[in-house]
């Protein structure tokens, strides 16, 4: 497997200072073992954290069930698809995968249209607050994949169209920090709010961040 | 792919971006959910709140951690997490027997009242959300609750 790497930034937070990282166009076997024996493992601790400081289970990240196994079939079975990591310190710090043949644009002035759907996009455990990492390790991840996922769609053609099913606790990032259109809740995807992103919103984004 | 990206963009968005919560995908679930398992909008399972509220109250009155109880029952500490916190759980049918072994309760009452089979007596089901619906979940078992739990229990413990 050929494995492009790009700089990229992020911010330590305990340290207030910027740190330099990776971007993988990947993910590998090295990604997902961190995510075996690190970012579970790490989760793990975070709910027993929870539950001793008497969070209410309601609460925790939304698990039901544990499957870790079920998990890590899913994850092995989409490698087909495109694939981008964050590495720093050795680490796998984030991680998505996209869908860029199958999905179709929902907005009306976009309907029908090819985009990158985001399947998965999530943080290591320690760079997520609301496990109690206080503070999180690194800043930055969310936007760096979403970034990484708008110039996908721009080499791909569609324009910077991409859309994505947000869990109910990251509605506010995409919705405010992103900038993409809230089709509310699918009955299709457990209940989950459909985001999109148009092609001015993706200008828009990119431009929040000074860099067009 | 090769993504132009510079520093200053990275730092910007990451002081935008802030602690956010970013989990998109139903595998961004942690962990993803059984098939079966059901969505958070279902009903509140009446017998899943009385399981929980059972289980809960006869570990403290015991003295029991979730750990230590666990490890007397023979029973996973996280379907213990499950059962006192998830009124939607549906605990596994040997969990329910090792739990009613270590209660010395009727393997069957427990069974009912767990809802894993069909209410043979109406009774244990009504009394117990009666039960439940008189405790608190505070941190210290109190005489009321304790008064509550030894007559559930008398009432499930009759054959």
């Amino acid at each position: 497997m050929t494995v492009t790497v790009s700089p990229i930034a992020l911010f330590n937070v305990e340290q207030g200072i910027s740190v330099d990282a990776e971007l993988w166009d990947a993910i590998t076997e090295k990604q997902l073992a961190d995510w075996e024996a690190e970012w579970n493992m790490e989760l793990l601790l975070a709910l027993q954290r929870l539950n001793r400081a008497g969070v209410e289970r309601k609460h925790w990240p939304q698990s039901r069930h544990w499957n870790w196994r079920k998990k890590t079939e899913c994850l092995q079975k989409m490698l087909a698809y495109p694939c981008f990591s964050i590495m720093c310190d050795g680490m796998t710090q984030g991680m998505m995968i996209v869908d860029t043949p199958s999905k179709r644009c929902r907005i009306e002035c976009q309907k029908g249209k090819n985009l990158v759907y985001i399947e998965y996009i999530e943080n290591a455990p320690w760079n997520r607050k609301e496990l109690l990492f206080d503070p999180p390790r690194y800043r930055g991840i969310g936007s760096i994949l979403i970034f990484a996922a708008i110039m996908l769609s721009k080499e791909e053609g569609f324009k910077g169209r991409i859309g994505l099913h947000s869990l109910p606790q990251a509605n506010n990032f995409y919705a405010n920090s992103c900038g993409m259109t809230d089709l509310g809740s699918d009955p299709n995807y457990q209940g989950l709010h459909y985001f999109e992103m148009t092609e001015q919103q993706a200008v828009a984004f990119i431009t929040k961040g000074g860099q067009l | 792919m090769k993504i132009e990206i510079t520093k200053e963009w990275c730092l910007r968005m990451a002081h935008l971006e802030g602690d956010a919560e970013i989990g998109a995908g139903v595998l961004a679930f942690d962990p993803i959910l059984h098939e079966d398992a059901l969505p958070v909008a279902d009903t509140l399972d009446e017998s899943g709140i009385v399981f929980g509220r059972f289980v809960q109250l006869m570990r403290r009155n015991r003295g029991l951690t979730i750990e230590k109880l666990a490890e007397d029952s023979d029973v996973e500490i996280a379907e213990l997490l499950e059962i006192e916190d998830d009124a939607h759980h549906k605990p596994q049918n040997r969990t329910v027997y090792q739990l009613a072994n270590y209660f010395k309760v009727p393997h069957r009452n427990l069974l009912q009242v767990a809802g894993l089979t069909a209410p043979r007596d109406s009774r244990i089901l009504e009394e117990g959300v009666r039960f439940a619906a008189r405790l608190e979940p505070v941190a210290e078992l109190s005489p009321e609750e304790r008064a509550a739990l030894e007559a559930f229990v008398a009432v499930i413990g009759s054959e």
